[in-house]
């Protein structure tokens, strides 16, 4: 079996070999991918779209409808992870610190439930007292992660960025929330059900400014059918729209991490991460 | 309007998104959501077919942007008949459905549905494209969405078929991308049609050859052609039922009708059977295929999974179909991706039944089920009629094109293994028949005399109103085949 693999990998190897004999040249200014479509791209992208970034002109708007399917994969990731790993079903062990003393319970009975609150707080089962050192520097860093992951997006359209990159900065500021501090801070601090609806609405507001334009008379995301809805110069239309759906994304995207982080290591419980 | 084309695959999409914004609001509202999204996505399939019968082919541009630039719809009678196919198969198996999911997914039912739509989304997304790359975005949603559904099924085995599931179609994915990429280094182009005409002038070039091969085994390993068909028996058998229920029919003939468009659109009949010298070969890969699936299934104790094993040997059906290169054969390939679609829900629904009722479908557990599911039982002779092929269902007339098809092309062999898969089939189907109608149900009770303790128990009304008319619908499809031929597959083939 083994060496019918190696023989199927060989065959396979001197397949995509064969194919690469009539490659255009490397850099060749004439091969058919630069001279075919990026000509027009090039040429025509800034003009049509006001969009000075072209990347995210082919993303965003000729090659949209791709990335609204793309959006659609993480939240389906997303989804598919809160669907088979979530477990509600509660823990039968649990342990708590009584905060005054530091004394530290472990409670078998599964009906016996502390309120968490001013006395008694959560605790790990491989607790390691959090490092101040550690948790002072992360808190400091998030709200500035934030930011850029912001901006990231905002400015997607006019430099490297966009929803995607900006969606998986903000989502690892989340992830480093739960990392410094533990899994129940960033838990407690956003809801599981926001995340859940942050991930569709945000592929909702793609979709949603998508079918906008489609009841303006256009075709499915013809942002240039937006005009009317927006104030200011109706020249910059696609450029809105696209970030329009560029701020979907992003949220998509930082929702979708988040949940497929929080379901990984915790195994779907929501109590205990790395 | 003419959103229509745009509509049969963004209703669905809006509807998993809603159905998704429910789970964390009010989860009933999932469901009728998901029927509403479903139904309007059929509506708009049939407006369409009905436009392309009267008017031809429509091209509907994607933001505006005219092709090569931006991405079309381009929906002529081919796609235009599969679109209402899968649209309303998976609206019926929605209808079917409401209680099964109820049962099978515990307290996730609106996440079940989410999926569901974006699974259906991807199948309609991946029909109604003219753009190779997008093709491809679609083919990963509904790839990554039967993942979900293959590991939510069985609670044993479901996740490990899933794995090895994954583990295939992620290779069979790549291929396919693989493949594109060759494409676009030699044209420069996503747009099938352009990437069509370019390709015209350079048919000799050992690139667009690999890039060819490439595109062909990426989408023969998804749907399932032997000897690439290991992960589909598990994955099908295992998933929830009401998930296999949508799958089985439509996922594998998608995958046919991707690969009939690459033939006849992207690549070109004088490429394919001109050029190159494959055809031959995979016709007698088709004839193993339909062999090798026939003997298979007769060795399987599962109902569930013999089935599965009876879709790879369809598979091969339609793949050498389509390769005998000749009109016959096609229009045998393309009539039979609607019948097989057909004959396969409306066997998986009298299954869906049968396990609602009795949990587990190994053969031994339909004793005496004639007289328990009188209803369900009916359904399933017919679908299994069709299957072997007993005229008027609809089964017979495809698998005549195809023999006739053979013929023509001197491809004895595909034509005989037709007939013996055929016969082969009938032994299966009698032996399960023998096993439901001739020995008695097992008794409960130590001593039971059978004959005055039949209890019908079937399962809900709406299963098997779905269930009948989805069967009924095999003998209309059947009678009205050569309409069907006449309007919708010799126009698109001409």
């Amino acid at each position: 079996m083994r060496f019918l693999g190696f023989i199927i990998v060989c065959l396979t190897g001197a397949l995509l070999l064969y194919g690469t004999g009539e490659f255009p040249d490397w850099g060749d200014p004439n091969s058919p991918a630069s001279i075919h479509l990026s000509d027009h791209y090039i040429e025509k992208a800034v003009e049509e779209t006001q969009v000075p970034n072209l990347v995210t002109a082919v993303l965003a708007d000729y090659r949209g409808f791709d990335t609204m399917f793309e959006t659609a994969v993480v939240f389906c990731a997303g989804l598919a992870c809160f669907l088979l790993l979530r477990d509600f079903s509660q823990k039968k062990e649990r342990f708590y610190r009584h905060t005054p003393t530091g004394v530290i319970l472990h409670v078998k009975d599964s009906k016996k439930i502390l309120k968490v609150g001013k006395e008694f707080e959560h605790m790990d089962k491989d607790w390691v007292p959090s490092d101040l050192i550690i948790k002072t520097v992360c808190r400091i860093l998030i709200p500035f992660i934030q930011i850029y992951a912001m901006y990231v997006v905002a400015h997607g359209d006019f430099s490297p960025g966009g929803g995607f990159q900006g969606g998986v900065i903000f989502g690892s500021s989340l992830i480093l929330l739960a990392i410094s501090y533990d899994l129940k801070t960033l838990v407690r601090r956003v809801k599981e059900k926001v995340f859940g609806i942050f991930a569709a609405l945000g592929v909702l507001i793609y979709v949603g400014i998508g079918v906008i334009c489609m009841f303006m008379g256009g075709n499915f995301l013809d942002y240039s059918r937006l005009a009317p809805l927006v104030p200011g110069d109706p020249h910059h239309i696609r450029a809105l729209g696209m970030l329009g759906v560029e701020i979907g994304v992003g949220i998509a995207v930082t929702a979708a991490m988040a949940i497929i982080y929080i379901n990984i290591v915790s195994e779907g419980r929501h109590d205990e991460g790395l | 309007m003419d959103n229509y084309p745009a509509l049969i695959v963004i209703a669905p999409l809006l509807a998993a998104l809603l159905a998704g914004l429910a789970v964390w609001i009010k989860e009933r509202l999932s469901y009728p959501i998901a029927l509403m999204g479903l139904a309007v996505s059929t509506f708009s399939a049939f407006k369409v077919l009905m436009q392309v019968i009267d008017s031809g082919t429509i091209q509907y541009k994607m933001a505006g942007w005219t092709p090569p630039m931006g991405i079309e719809y381009r929906i002529d009678l081919l796609n235009a008949m599969v679109l209402l196919l899968v649209s309303s198969i998976a609206f019926l198996n929605l209808l079917a459905s409401y209680k099964s999911v109820e049962i099978e997914t515990n307290d996730r039912a609106g996440s079940f549905y989410t999926i569901y739509l974006l699974f259906v989304t991807g199948l309609l997304g991946v029909t109604a494209t003219g753009d190779l790359f997008n093709l491809y975005v679609l083919i990963e949603i509904t790839s990554l969405t039967s993942y979900a559904m293959v590991a939510l099924g069985d609670r044993d085995r479901g996740p490990l078929a899933s794995l090895n599931y994954v583990f295939i179609g992620v290779i069979g994915a790549s291929f396919y991308l693989l493949g594109v990429g060759y494409l676009y280094l030699k044209t420069g182009s996503l747009n099938m049609l352009d990437v069509a005409n370019i390709l015209s002038g350079i048919h000799g070039s050992s690139t667009v050859l690999v890039a060819f091969i490439l595109m062909m085994i990426g989408i023969w390993i998804k749907m399932a052609l032997f000897p690439m068909h290991v992960w589909l028996p598990n994955a099908y058998t295992y998933s929830p039922v009401a998930f296999a229920r949508i799958v089985a029919p439509l996922m594998t003939k998608v995958m046919v009708y991707v690969m009939i468009r690459l033939l006849i659109t992207v690549f070109g009949f004088d490429y394919v059977f001109e050029t190159l010298n494959l055809a031959d070969a995979v016709v007698w890969l088709a004839t193993i295929a339909v062999l090798a699936g026939g003997v298979m299934a007769l060795s399987q104790k599962n109902l569930k999974k013999m089935l599965t094993y009876i879709i790879v040997c369809e598979i091969g059906y339609m793949v050498g179909g389509a390769w005998l290169g000749n009109q016959l054969g096609m229009t045998g390939a393309i009539l039979h991706i609607l019948n097989d679609a057909l004959m396969t829900f409306a066997l998986f629904l009298a299954v869906g039944n049968m396990v609602y009722k009795l949990k587990t479908v190994d053969l031994i557990d339909l004793k005496g089920l004639f007289g328990k599911m009188p209803w369900t039982m009916a359904g399933f002779v017919l679908a299994a009629f069709s299957i072997i092929g007993v005229p008027p269902t609809c089964g017979f007339f495809s698998k005549w094109y195809l023999i006739l098809g053979a013929f023509e092309a001197g491809a004895y062999h595909f034509a005989g293994a037709l007939i013996i898969s055929s016969l082969i089939c009938a032994v299966l189907f009698f032996k399960v028949f023998e096993i439901c109608f001739f020995e008695p149900m097992p008794e409960e009770h130590g001593h039971v005399d059978s004959h005055s303790h039949v209890i019908i128990e079937e399962a809900p009304v709406s299963m098997l109103i779905v269930s009948g008319f989805v069967s009924l619908s095999l003998i209309v499809v059947g009678l009205y085949s050569g309409t069907i031929v006449n309007t919708i597959i010799l126009p698109f083939l001409k």
